[in-house]
């Protein structure tokens, strides 16, 4: 119980530490840091580009999508490879509706 | 010169009357987003920016709610996007170590965050009540920081808030209950070592 007491005092004590606490004042020259910043704010697109594929996230899902790509390449070389009657099959009915068939106008103009 | 005055010169670009606006209110901001982000450094960048976005944007404020308020909100707003970025960081942090790197947040938010406006003799537990607020939901955060730091009246932290007089007590009700719990945790962790 009087463990409990004492946690309890503790926590009450804690939670009015800020009760007089007084504001706390920013650094020195903060217009002259504020207008510094204003001036460097100006990048070029190119710079914003920059730093924005060299944040971790976007250079890792980048080099993730090239991964991908680079497997998905690999695993539909591989299969076409394997499978080379699909592309003989498809090459068939190619052949069979030939442009060279005789029209109508060949079959009506058989005589002089 | 008062309010309407100094925003209608802030909206004709007049630099006199940035460098009073900044003189007047930065400690205001900084004291905010400080105890928000516990962090001297991140707090000073961060007040930067949110003069920045004042001097940028001041064209667009109509006057419908206090000028005070209206940088309260632009302070918070960004304190809590610095604090989304650091979490961000945090997530992408393993890569980071995988290529032998050091997480630098990492290794400053492992010191006790020390408020500079706090009593000697309270810093200690201060110190636990900062490391306790890290642990409550933001919009909790946010109204205790604004009401014990700022010594915002629930009334004006409803409006800063954008939300009422009755979302804000509630606010505090429970930002208080789980400050409690979770600096029972603290202290009974310290205890087992």
């Amino acid at each position: 119980m009087n463990n409990k007491e004492n946690l309890d005092k503790l926590i009450d004590e804690a939670l009015n530490s800020v009760d007089s606490i007084k504001r706390a004042e920013a650094r020195p020259y903060l217009l002259t840091r504020i207008y510094a910043r204003m001036d460097k704010g100006t990048e070029s697109v190119w710079e914003k580009a920059g730093w924005f594929i060299s944040r971790p996230a976007v250079a890792f899902a980048g080099l993730c999508l090239i991964l991908l790509i680079n497997a998905v390449v690999i695993v539909l070389n591989n299969s076409s490879a394997q499978n080379p009657i699909v592309e003989q099959t498809a090459q068939t009915p190619t052949d069979e509706f030939s442009y060279t068939v005789a029209t109508i106008y060949d079959f009506e103009n058989t005589q002089p | 010169m008062n309010q309407p005055e100094l925003i209608a010169q802030l909206q004709q670009g007049d630099e006199q009357a940035f460098k009073k606006l900044v003189d007047e209110w930065q400690d205001m901001v900084y004291n905010t987003v400080l105890g928000i982000v516990q962090n001297a450094d991140d707090a000073d960048d961060i007040t930067q920016e949110v003069f920045i976005q004042v001097f940028q944007s001041v064209s667009s404020f109509k006057g419908d709610s206090k000028l005070s308020t209206w940088l309260y909100r632009i302070a918070v707003s960004k304190a809590l996007d610095h604090e989304k970025k650091k979490k961000r960081k945090k997530r992408f942090g393993f890569v980071h170590s995988l290529f032998g790197g050091q997480d630098e947040d990492e290794q400053i938010h492992s010191v006790e965050f020390e408020h500079p406006g706090v009593e000697l003799e309270k810093k200690e537990k201060a110190a636990a009540l900062f490391s306790a607020l890290k642990q409550i939901p933001d919009n909790q955060r946010i109204a205790f920081t604004l009401h014990k730091l700022e010594g915002q009246t629930y009334q004006e932290v409803a409006e800063i808030m954008n939300t009422t007089l009755f979302a804000v007590e509630s606010l505090m009700g429970r930002a208080k209950a789980n400050l409690k719990k979770e600096l029972g945790n603290y202290y009974n962790n310290l205890k087992e070592r």
